[in-house]
């Protein structure tokens, strides 16, 4: 496993790393039976929405705080809008590259700070919150990482098929039981579909 | 210039010793041969092969002939193993081992599951012991094969070898007994004349030998079908060429070792005590994995810290030169936590925080100093991060 210099220097000496008193929302996302969580915190100025200040907490490995600390610095100073746009692919950018093995630890950064901004959104009016829907699922399995490739799972045509009906997820996979990866996947799906409420019941099926 | 590095990941492989060094140095220039016999540089050879395999004895309590030479404890493990069953496979089907066996026996046992055999995986205790009342109620008429990791790997937990000794000598038939003793050897007394096991794995590079080389002890008497088959060079079993050389080094090492066996081990949990002692003083919300004290072998200590995670932190000592391991998920090739600590009852959290640093003879009170120092250190930034440990302090205010 490398990592670039530049996911060094995040790690050892990360960028608005702490909690912060009264922030505007935050979120957490990831849990520590995943082995890593990340808290975004945010300070937004109501009237120009520009995030004034950033900060994070990171409990995981060193591209978990380097990708958390890197998408502080991204997000710190822009408008709500233009900090939507910042992606997990954003902040492997930034860093210069990850381990592939890796590149989850740039979603849980990204997906937080995006959480993050919905909290804010939705608490100050600017929002309703979302119903959910299929495309939930499918913008969940977007930010699921075939750890062999580090790419999404979308992106890798590896989803056949999704449905949603009555609060069950049926999910097609198109992954080969030789494949190592496939519990590891399929697991990485549950949790993450898991914490909706409107989840019932979830069946995933391979070839 | 930034200092020598620190070395605490021993039970994965250990420095050779110059004095090794030294001893391999004629087999690798002017006594090059192979073992022959009448040509008086085979013969050479031949005497010097003796000659280890005496020493080797000496250290377990065994005969010269019950030394067989290997590349390596893994290959040793696969000579016993695959070698047992395929002598005795008409007699039954039966294997016992544990869920906290090192990966050499467990991946045989896999191995011959997948061949029809069926494996009992005995469990273990929250301290990794398997215990031998375990062992005697898993027994059948059709079992062929109990094997045993004798110092675990990961949390140092020595086994009892001689009540599963009893317990098999007490069975109704000959079941045979494989020991993998890759971090037993050196670290305890082994007595071959004791402990009743008729097949004994060990690996030269955790005490102070190159790597590549190793021995397989077998009782006399003991029959192992051939798993390796080729021309008969060194040894009957390992056919084929092994390093002269390597074989000479590890001969040196044991020599050096068990010159004073006792003293050694003393030393160790000297040193492995001094250590848990200043973790326990200096760092808040960590625990030992494993047994404590001689329960567990002397180079072994195994904590998870809270709060934080495992690979961060072996990295950050990476960073200041001193080289761990730990069992976090996120520092393994299948991001998935360490087999043994899950077995024991650890939860993911505690797998994730755990750091294991292994001593050896070249370990010195002041390098112990430094890494204490350092890890609490890195504990107190890396909590500061953690949103685990501010959630934790927030309650406690």
């Amino acid at each position: 496993m490398q990592y670039t210099q530049k996911v060094l220097d995040h790690f050892m000496k990360p960028h608005n790393v702490g909690k912060m008193e009264e922030p505007d929302a935050y979120a957490t996302e990831g849990s520590p039976a995943c082995g890593d969580q990340v808290t975004v915190y945010l300070k937004v100025n109501k009237a120009t929405q520009i995030i004034d200040d950033i900060s994070f907490l990171s409990y995981g490995c060193a591209s978990n705080i380097a990708t958390a600390s890197i998408i502080t610095d991204l997000a710190k100073g822009k408008t709500l809008d233009e900090a939507k746009q910042i992606t997990w692919r954003d902040a492997v950018e930034a860093l210069d590259g990850l381990p592939p093995i890796k590149v989850h630890c740039s979603v849980l950064a990204a997906d937080t700070l995006q959480s993050a901004i919905s909290n804010y959104e939705i608490a100050n009016g600017l929002k309703e919150v979302p119903e959910f829907s299929k495309q939930t699922i499918l913008d969940e399995l977007k930010k699921i990482i075939y750890p062999k490739v580090g790419e999404d799972i979308i992106t890798l045509k590896m989803v056949k098929y999704v449905g949603f009906s009555n609060g069950e997820v049926l999910i097609d996979l198109n992954i080969m039981s030789f494949d190592e990866w496939r519990e590891n996947i399929a697991e990485e799906i549950r949790e993450h579909l898991q914490k909706y409420p409107d989840v019932k019941d979830i069946q995933i099926n391979f070839p | 210039m930034p200092e020598e590095r620190i070395y605490l990941d021993n039970c994965v492989t250990t420095r050779p010793a110059p004095e090794v060094l030294s001893a391999m140095q004629p087999f690798l220039t002017e006594e090059f041969w192979y073992p022959a016999s009448f040509v008086s540089t085979g013969e050479r050879i031949s005497a010097v092969l003796d000659e280890f395999r005496t020493t080797f004895a000496r250290t377990i309590n065994a005969q010269a002939s019950e030394i067989h030479f290997t590349a390596g404890g893994t290959l040793a493990n696969n000579i016993a193993i695959k070698g047992l069953i395929s002598a005795v496979y008409t007699r039954g089907k039966h294997i016992i081992c544990s869920v906290v066996d090192y990966p050499d026996l467990l991946t045989n046992a896999a191995y011959f599951e997948n061949m029809g055999f069926e494996v009992t995986y005995l469990t273990a205790d929250s301290e990794a012991f398997v215990s031998a009342d375990e062992l005697k109620k898993a027994i059948r008429p059709d079992t062929l094969l109990f094997m045993t990791t004798a110092v675990n790997h990961v949390v140092g937990t020595i086994q009892p070898l001689s009540d599963y000794a009893r317990v098999l000598a007490e069975a109704d038939h000959k079941i045979y007994y494989h020991v993998d003793a890759g971090q037993a050897y050196g670290k305890m007394k082994l007595d071959m004349q004791e402990l009743g096991i008729d097949t004994m794995a060990v690996s030269g590079h955790k005490i102070h030998a190159p790597q590549g080389v190793g021995f397989l002890f077998t009782k006399k008497g003991t029959k192992l079908s051939q798993v390796i088959h080729g021309v008969r060079r060194i040894d009957n079993f390992q056919t084929g060429g092994i390093s002269v050389a390597l074989i000479a080094g590890f001969a040196k090492a044991a020599e050096m070792l068990f010159a004073d066996l006792e003293g050694q081990i003393n030393h160790l949990y000297d040193l492995s005590g001094y250590l848990l002692e200043k973790l326990e003083a200096n760092l808040d919300h960590i625990e030992l994995n494993g047994p404590r004290g001689t329960a567990r072998a002397c180079h072994n200590i195994n904590v998870s810290i809270d709060y934080i995670e495992g690979e961060a932190i072996a990295m950050m000592l990476d960073l200041e030169g001193i080289t761990v391991a730990t069992g976090s998920a996120c520092a393994s090739q299948g991001l998935q936590p360490n087999y043994i600590l899950m077995a024991i009852g650890k939860n993911h959290v505690q797998s994730h925080g755990s750091i294991k640093l292994t001593l050896s003879r070249y370990t010195a009170r002041a390098q112990i100093d430094r890494v204490v120092e350092k890890l609490t250190a890195i504990t107190r930034e890396l909590r500061q991060r953690s949103p685990l440990y501010q959630a934790v302090i927030a309650k406690e205010r």
